[in-house]
């Protein structure tokens, strides 16, 4: 109460100081403006490089792969081209069949240990999480060829499976499950805290909460960082290189030997018939429209769910 | 579950506090060895509006979080002396925490119901999670639940609405409705009207004066004016020499906002500071 005479106090202003300010700040704001303009400009210019590879890499994509793409590019199997007949790639049905199942059976073995993985790490403070988050992390940054490496030597050598589906979505769910674990850990973890006192104070026990309330909450989360593990994982070569053999059968059992779309790609590039070295273009069309149609169903997937909650 | 207690033991005079729903003896919350607020000592009668007021840091929304254990989540905090809920030691007597929560409900500071669920599992989701599945029992806890929440009228025909599609005022009720849907003894309310206006203020503060013929209430409130029109009893709290939390009166609220015993309770009141 003391300090009110004092703010009462009317206080002397010093037009010398006060011109001096204004003099200096309307200098500075000049300079400002310009440095402002310049590094827009910057910007501008970084955005038109790094968009010029990528729209460059969809016309090529487009240009090349659309005259190889009819009917029966998705609907025959392969042949293989001869002297009479140096046209007759035939269609990549087996492709198309074998990458679906091998997403579908992945998806099946990494999401949901994933998302229970990393609710875990989200809703527990122990030195096993913390070790959990580790290897995830580090797991994430490993290169796809040891998940292949791995799946080859464990589910095709040692438990004698033999090349086939689910050794490829094997190699493929290993390649998801760090990505599923860490986008759900962090969905979980934006779920405001009142919502998990809000049931605690019913009564609920911690894992009542943690599956019913703040799984619930966090879903869409969990769904676009799954979706976008599964676009990843479909356009990978490495893993399903050495489990999968490549049939040229529309096979989609998971005992059987599949084919998959990232390795007809990589096979009929060292092809010596222009017809199936052609061919590829429209595989990698194909391959990429299915990783924009996931990704963005994944979009629309969150922004409809954030309009719920709001 | 759903049947209203029977509004037997209101006090109306002052000097009679009736029955003991709550005693609290020498409470002590710490963090990490860090008082938060001690000597808690005083008696929540039933069928009363306990308010506890006081200045921001002065402890309020600690000690209440302390009558359902809400505290026990939290790493490094520890609530010493004694909290008696109908004669037994909520810390180390019978009970089980989560029947404690049943037994004590809690409105929070920011309405929030489940984003996920509709009005109606809102109301029954306490219910379901202590595992009650009756489809029966379920629409007859949400119903009493909500017409004493007087939410009823408004929402009887959106029942499968989602929750968040309510005003802030209906979603405090809404949580209010949830909490008294597992029928319990006691209902803390940590400021459950600092996010609301005027208006909603008005109904939430209604709601409070006649639920308490089924349920003890204990309010934190910022608002001295709100402490004075609703509640029965009043603590009165404040930050200590060593930015502690300390209570510095208990007594019906009459008593505290006319003709308290210590001047700092006057001043208070009076909002000479805080």
């Amino acid at each position: 109460m003391s300090d009110m005479t004092e703010l009462d106090k009317p206080t002397e202003v010093d037009n010398e100081l006060r011109d001096e300010i204004r003099r200096i700040s309307q200098h500075s704001r000049a300079r400002r403006a310009t440095v402002s303009k310049v590094m827009i400009a910057l910007c501008a210019v970084a955005l038109v490089v790094t968009a010029v590879p990528l729209v460059l890499l969809i016309l090529q994509l487009l240009e090349k792969g659309l005259p190889v793409i009819d009917k029966t590019f998705f609907t025959t199997l392969p042949s293989t081209p001869s002297l009479i007949a140096p046209n007759a790639t035939g269609g990549v049905s087996n492709a198309i069949v074998g990458s679906i199942a091998l997403s579908l059976y992945a998806s099946v073995l990494a999401i949901p240990l994933g998302v229970l993985v990393g609710v875990y790490l989200a809703e527990t403070e122990s030195r096993l999480a913390s070790s959990l988050r580790v290897i995830a992390q580090t797991m994430a940054g490993a290169p796809s060829i040891l998940m292949g490496l791995f799946a080859f030597s464990f589910v095709v050598h040692d438990l004698n499976i033999g090349f086939s589906a689910i050794a490829g979505s094997f190699a493929l769910a290993v390649l998801m499950l760090p990505v599923i674990v860490i986008s759900t850990e962090i969905a979980v973890r934006s779920v405001p805290n009142t919502l998990r006192e809000a049931g605690l104070a019913l009564g609920a026990k911690s894992h009542t909460v943690s599956l019913r309330v703040v799984l619930p909450a966090a879903v869409s989360g969990i769904v676009t960082g799954a979706i976008l593990a599964i676009s990843r994982a479909v356009g990978e070569t490495a893993p399903v290189l050495l489990t999968i053999a490549g049939g040229f059968t529309n096979a989609w059992k998971p005992l059987d030997p599949v084919s998959a779309m990232p390795l007809t790609i990589f096979e009929n590039a060292k092809s010596e018939w222009p017809s199936q070295r052609a061919q590829v273009w429209g595989v990698a069309l194909v391959l990429v429209a299915f990783i924009f149609v996931l990704s963005l169903s994944a979009r629309m997937w969150a922004s409809r769910k954030q309009q719920v909650r709001n | 579950m759903t049947e209203i207690k029977s509004g037997a033991a209101v006090a109306t005079s002052a000097d009679i506090r009736g029955a003991t729903a709550m005693q609290l003896h020498d409470v002590a919350v710490s963090f990490h060895g860090r008082t938060a607020v001690r000597d808690c000592t005083f008696d929540i009668a039933k069928n009363r509006v306990t308010s506890l007021i006081g200045p921001s840091g002065s402890g309020k929304t600690t000690l209440l979080r302390a009558l359902n254990r809400l505290h026990d989540l939290t790493p490094g905090a520890k609530v010493s002396g004694q909290i008696l809920l109908e004669g037994t030691d909520i810390y180390r007597g019978d009970i089980t925490v989560t029947e404690l929560r049943t037994r004590v409900g809690m409105v929070f500071q920011r309405p929030n119901p489940f984003p996920t669920m509709s009005i109606y599992d809102n109301v029954v989701s306490g219910l379901r999670f202590n595992g009650i599945k009756k489809k029966a029992l379920l629409d007859e806890a949400a119903e009493t639940s909500l017409r004493a929440a007087a939410l009823w009228d408004s929402v009887e025909s959106r029942l499968k609405v989602a929750a968040s599609n309510l005003s802030g005022g209906e979603q405090q009720r809404l949580c209010i409705a949830r909490a008294l849907a597992m029928d319990p003894e006691v209902l803390l309310m940590d400021e459950p009207t600092s996010a609301l206006d005027p208006i909603a203020t008005l109904r939430i503060e209604e709601l409070m004066t006649t639920l308490k013929s089924r349920v003890t209430i204990i309010i934190v409130t910022h608002n001295m004016q709100q402490a004075a029109r609703i509640s029965d009893d009043c603590a009165f709290l404040l930050m200590g020499e060593d930015r502690a939390g300390e209570l510095i009166e208990f007594d019906t609220t009459e008593k505290i906002f006319n003709n308290p015993k210590d001047s700092r309770t006057l001043d208070y009141t009076l909002g000479r500071f805080g």
